[in-house]
């Protein structure tokens, strides 16, 4: 096992630049995410990190040597593909034993491994079959299996889930963390579904346009997100924003955005143009003064998202449009007007212009 | 859904075609076994005379000319199949300055017709005192072999998904390896195509052989078929034995073959 660090790390593909000044520590056992929308540059970053892009500028190491120059096969990773990669014409045992036997191991050993691996990934029964007679989930499996049973120092997984059902996923992505616990191996994952991110990583770097938009625990990146794009992009239903003139007033802040006027206690100091950012769960079904909301704040339901237990109410008031949380089912239908409120530590503030964080 | 209708239509229109194209054929067969002095016309039938066979092959020195043709052939298709593996295999899967522009310069090589460089061919190889020899007929040929091999191989590993090739990399395996160990094996039906279809051509070429060699024991077997035909031209049927022996070794080839030569060909056009 071993540590992972990017450092002012850069990647051009002619003129253009895919990852720019990625400086990023992964601790030697942690489970780091990269996640991003399409094009953000993780993929290629975990590329780099795997021996199969060259380095524009910048170093990469794994533990204490820095590999820019060292091929893949040396660099003591294992990778899971998006598409599995399996080799179609071998056996799923001799897929698992591919890399022990290039490494020259006793073959009582690759034995030994190869069934501790299967035995743990449940899929001893399909050790005599090739990858064309699995089934999806079964696939997957086995492309863990070849990452496993090698022991590397790093596991690389590029978006390993995308290609599974909602529900194996789910299953998949516990299992995942479960072995990854086990053999505590330094683990890189690539992902654009930040719910995988969210519920698998022990520390989460963000990615946008090939720059590392944050990095810290999926709790630092909920709760504190470092820009509007972190904000908006960590959370499901994703936070709304809404821009709005400030002043201070008293011992608070008086937000004012169309009809809405929002009177915010010890709120930090704020420019006069400010972008609101309300997560669904800061935005509830108004219940008179008491609850400590602000509100209440009058809109027309737009959309419903009845999930069973909760209910997502898309909500347009005259200067934001925020969504609004319900426990349990709505009884409110589209067209409907609605009073919420707003509690004030759910607020997030962020300069308009450049759409950092302000504290 | 295709209608009845519709596919009887096929059906007869597939009928027609292949009679067209197997008419001649089954017509050389026939020919090819009657009796040499009983025959009245082209295709026409009177009994089974296999001893044709055994003439054409003593008058027409075929021994000879298919002993020359299996060298050239065998020698043309293994040297230009294993080139035409390696550079598709570097033109399809890997990136390197300038591999545009240099496939381009090869495909030229399936562009320009044996005809348009015959002579000054000719001169070069006379020049380098290799006329008159089996390498006259091996050289050119390789050089044509490979332009098409690399075309056919290099489409072969672009249908390849990379994450194998990486996968492998990533495994321990080196670029030699990863080549015979994980791409060949699929690579199979591609590469049995491109032997048929190299064999076929080159044990078929005619002009390169009338040009470049006089010699008759390098004679390949067309060259050689069409001097018998000279010396035969009023005896169709040992005309005709000598063409089926022509033919014979690479209809068995393809015969051999057949089963990967359709998946080869139909590989990247049928999904699955």
């Amino acid at each position: 096992m071993a540590a992972v660090r990017f450092s002012e790390v850069d990647k051009r593909f002619g003129p253009v630049t895919a990852v720019s000044g990625l400086t990023l520590d992964v601790a030697d056992g942690e489970f780091m995410v990269l996640v991003g929308p399409s094009g953000s540059g993780k993929t290629t970053a975990l590329r780099m990190l795997a021996g199969l892009e060259s380095i524009s500028a910048g170093e990469v190491s794994i533990g204490e040597r820095v590999v820019n120059k060292v091929a893949p096969r040396e660099r003591d990773i294992a990778m899971v593909f998006q598409d599995y990669a399996l080799y179609p014409q071998m056996t799923v045992y001799d897929n698992l034993a591919f890399g022990l036997r290039r490494r020259k191991v006793r073959k009582e050993d690759i034995d030994r491994r190869v069934a501790s691996a299967a035995e743990s990934l449940d899929i001893t029964p399909y050790l005599e079959r090739r990858p064309g007679q699995l089934s999806g989930g079964q696939a997957q499996r086995v492309a863990l299996g070849r990452a496993l049973v090698r022991e590397p120092q790093v596991f690389l997984m590029d978006e390993p889930l995308s290609n599974l059902d909602a529900k194996l996923r789910t299953q998949t992505r516990g299992e995942i963390r479960r072995l990854q616990q086990q053999v505590r191996t330094t683990t890189v994952y690539v992902t654009h579904d930040q719910v995988e991110a969210m519920t698998m990583g022990d520390r989460i770097a963000v990615m946008n346009d090939g720059v590392l938009e944050q990095c810290g625990t999926p709790e630092e990146l909920y709760e504190r997100p470092a820009n509007r794009f972190v904000a908006g992009f960590i959370g499901s239903p994703a936070m709304s924003f809404f821009d709005a003139a400030a002043q201070a007033d008293g011992d608070g802040v008086r937000l004012r955005a169309g009809a809405l006027d929002l009177l915010v206690p010890g709120a930090p100091r704020l420019p006069a143009q400010v972008t609101v950012g309300v997560r669904p769960e800061g935005a509830r079904p108004w219940s008179g003064g008491g609850s400590g909301r602000l509100g209440p704040v009058r809109g027309t339901v737009e959309y419903v998202e009845a999930l069973g237990r909760e209910t997502f109410l898309g909500v347009a008031t005259d200067g934001a449009r925020l969504i609004v949380h319900h426990d349990g089912r709505a009884t409110e239908q589209v067209g409907d007007a609605i009073e919420f409120g707003i509690a004030p530590g759910g607020l997030r503030f962020f300069d308009t212009d450049s759409g950092v964080a302000i504290a | 859904m295709t209608s009845r209708r519709d596919q009887s239509l096929t059906l007869v229109i597939l009928g027609v075609f292949s009679l067209v194209a197997l008419l001649p054929i089954v017509g050389i067969l026939v020919t090819a076994v009657q009796d040499p002095n009983g025959l009245r016309s082209f295709g026409s039938f009177d009994g089974i005379h296999l001893g044709n066979f055994g003439d054409a092959w003593t008058q027409g020195h075929f021994g000879s000319y298919l002993r020359s043709s299996t060298i050239v052939a065998v020698t043309v298709v293994v040297v230009s199949s294993v080139f035409s593996l390696l550079a598709g295999y570097a033109f399809g899967m890997m990136r390197f300055r300038g591999a545009d522009v240099l496939f381009y310069v090869l495909l030229l090589g399936l562009m320009v017709p044996m005809e348009a460089v015959i002579v000054p061919l000719y001169y070069d190889l006379r020049d380098l005192k290799l006329t008159d020899t089996y390498w006259a007929l091996i050289l050119p040929q390789i050089g044509s072999s490979v332009a098409f091999g690399t075309f056919w191989m290099r489409a072969f590993f672009r249908t390849v998904p990379r994450s194998l090739v990486e996968a492998a990399r990533i495994d321990g395996a080196s670029t030699w390896f990863t080549l015979w160990r994980v791409l060949l094996p699929l690579a199979r039906p591609a590469v049995l195509t491109m032997v048929v279809l190299l064999f076929m051509w080159t044990w078929n070429e005619f002009l390169l052989a009338l040009v470049m060699v006089s010699d008759e024991g390098l004679r390949t077997a067309p060259l050689g078929l069409s001097f018998f035909q000279g010396r035969n031209t009023s005896n169709l049927t040992l005309l005709a034995a000598g063409a089926v022996i022509v033919a014979t070794p690479v209809v068995v080839l393809y015969v051999f073959l057949q089963r990967h030569f359709i998946r080869g060909m139909l590989a990247g056009a049928v999904k699955g």
